[in-house]
């Protein structure tokens, strides 16, 4: 028998009550998993797209909300102009319900520029012409839209037709509906507006001289933002709030979670105030005593990660197949994230024993003779 | 090894007498209770005492104060020499000199036969393995080899007293407090567990306090303290030593 032994059979006493505090525990953590995982996923396949699109810094005006605001395309003349700048492709990006799917990327782009290079056809043909009324899918997106070429699609009132099928390279270039900036604009009658320019910068240009020309784009329009792509979501007010909601969401769910572990611990504490005397009658030191209590929350919290992470891996998976956001959720559920979780969870398990254990360690051990 | 702190001019006295008691008092309730009033008394090592008397005289509150389950109001209570009540460490001084049997037996309902005797072991340096020995050796020791992963549920009143007894023995303690440990038992298995406490005193020359209230079973031992309202009222030896 050694000491794990003592902390196992310690919660096996009242394998009903531990298995409900694990699932409490485990529903925490799996909204955590969920959450955070989807929410990193989102800016990690954003930042996979920008990168596939070959873009290096990217100017818009994130805000608070998730898509960029409209801005004159004179903005992009003015940048052209800046050393450094090897290319640039203005783009017009929207989060819009298109047809039966509830939301839809749809990606409008300079005819011509850089930003369609990236796009590999697997079927059909790519638009012959900026004016021409005509859209290429992501094949994730074609798949959720359930269009092949030769269909007709619907954008705002306008009837375009699908002539190609493409693969982008990362999952918000699959899910995107892509079209040329111009029809675009003509169609949604925003002639002159864009919210993207995506930059390209000369090979090998050195870190410095990227940020340098990110900071006279500002000082030129200070009514965009310029980042490098990695900085792109974290700049994104709208994004750090997804992102403070995720983790809001999940800490509470994690709260709720403590609160079972302390209420668990501190009935098997004061449950086995008896047993607790005994062993502090023949020789236990108090020490110990503390050590098995934190131990048997750190267990419990040790256990509901484990099985939270799990769960909230089944459900994104779950999330990731309705039809409603299928081809938009690319979540990042790596061994980081469950191990991270895991650890949160333990630390809850052991943040809960503190005041079971500080409560035990407080018996007298006389009270065993005293019956 | 002594866990209490030995003062100088204790140090001879303590080779003869394990335990001192000067103008011990205990008071509870604010002072409304006095459980014991000045009690003074020497128990050389190696002794077997009986403490009797009614329910209530203080036996029991004397017992835990032998063990530094709880510390005296006033006086001192002396361990070889050394005071208990400011032992730094009172937790090792129950672990490594003290072995405890309690008229309620006191086991883990959870734990088997073998395992509660391994639990006191976890204090001290014992590999599991040699834990595991020693419990097995102490419940063959008491007869109970074919009983070890039993639970006390398991087990009669007499057998889950015998586990107990090797229990008390798990770290090789110099001193045996025994409260009423025959005192939930029926008159068959009361002598078998008087009969073994006996045996450990004359085999391992081991130091053996023991309250009860039946003098028939104090009188086995070599001392009897009789106590009433918290103070010693008698102290005679049965067999006339």
């Amino acid at each position: 028998m050694t000491f794990f032994t003592v902390i196992l059979r310690g919660l096996m006493r009242r394998p009903v009550r531990t298995g409900l505090t694990l699932v409490g525990i485990s529903i925490g953590i799996a909204a955590l998993v969920a959450l955070v995982g989807v929410s990193r996923g989102f800016e990690k396949s954003w930042e996979t797209g920008l990168t596939a699109r070959g873009t290096d810094v990217v100017v818009s005006n994130m805000s608070t909300a998730l898509t960029p605001k409209p801005f004159s395309d004179s903005i992009r003349d003015r940048i052209t102009q800046l050393p450094n700048v090897s290319s640039t492709c203005a783009l017009m990006v929207e989060l819009m319900s298109i047809e039966d799917a509830q939301m839809m990327i749809l990606s409008a782009r300079e005819w011509g520029g850089f930003s369609w290079n990236n796009l590999r056809l697997l079927s059909g043909r790519m638009p012959l012409d900026a004016d021409e009324p005509a859209v290429v899918l992501g094949q994730t997106a074609a798949e959720v839209l359930n269009k092949k070429v030769g269909d007709v699609i619907q954008i705002e009132a306008t009837e375009l037709s699908v002539v190609g099928i493409v693969s982008g390279g990362a999952l918000v270039e699959d899910g995107s509906v892509i079209l040329s900036l111009s029809l675009f604009q003509e169609i949604t009658g925003n002639q002159g507006k864009i919210n993207v320019i995506d930059i390209r910068v000369p090979p090998s240009t050195p870190e410095k001289d990227v940020k340098e020309l990110c900071e006279q784009i500002n000082r030129l329009a200070p009514e965009v933002r310029a980042v490098m792509i990695r900085e792109h979501f974290s700049s994104s007010q709208g994004y750090r709030m997804v992102r403070a909601m995720s983790w809001g969401t999940s800490l509470l769910a994690v709260l709720v979670g403590v609160l079972g572990v302390m209420n668990t611990m501190l009935m098997t504490v004061f449950e086995r105030t008896h047993e607790i005397c005994i062993l502090l009658a023949i020789g236990w030191k108090r020490g110990r005593i503390v050590r098995m209590v934190l131990y048997e929350s750190a267990l419990l919290g040790f256990l509901g990660g484990i099985v939270g992470v799990l769960m909230g891996a089944a459900a994104v998976k779950l999330l990731q197949n309705t039809p409603s956001i299928r081809g938009l959720l690319e979540p990042d559920l790596s061994v980081g994230l469950f191990a991270m979780s895991v650890a949160i969870a333990i630390f809850v398990g052991v943040l809960s024993g503190l005041y079971p254990a500080w409560r035990s360690s407080r018996l007298t051990p006389g009270l065993v003779l005293r019956g | 090894m002594n866990q209490i702190s030995r003062n100088s001019a204790g140090t001879d006295a303590a080779a003869l007498c394990i335990f001192e008691a000067i103008e011990l008092e205990k008071e509870f309730d604010d002072g409304q209770v006095q459980a014991l009033r000045r009690v003074s008394f020497q128990i050389a090592t190696g002794d077997f005492v009986a403490i009797t008397g009614p329910s209530g005289c203080g036996k029991t509150t004397l017992l835990q104060m032998l063990g530094a389950l709880d510390r005296p109001t006033s006086g001192v209570l002396r361990y070889q020499g050394g005071s208990i009540a400011d032992s730094p460490d009172p937790a090792a001084y129950r672990a490594r000199e003290i072995g405890f049997i309690f008229q309620a037996f006191h086991l883990l309902p959870t734990f088997s036969a073998l395992e509660n005797v391994q639990i006191p072991m976890f204090e001290t340096t014992r590999t599991r393995r040699d834990r595991r020995d020693r419990a097995l050796a102490l419940l063959k020791a008491v007869g109970l080899e074919k009983r070890v992963n039993h639970l006390p549920s398991m087990l009669s009143g007499g057998e889950r007293q015998r586990v107990a007894i090797a229990r008390s023995l798990a770290n090789d303690p110099s001193v045996l407090l025994a409260d009423e440990p025959t005192g939930n038992l029926d008159s068959e298995n009361a002598e078998i567990v008087l009969d073994l406490i006996v045996k450990i005193h004359k085999e391992h020359q081991m130091t053996v306090v023991l309250v009860t209230h039946d003098m028939d079973i104090a009188r086995r031992a070599s001392r009897v303290l009789r106590m009433k309202d918290g103070q010693i009222v008698s102290d005679i030896s049965p067999a006339g030593t």
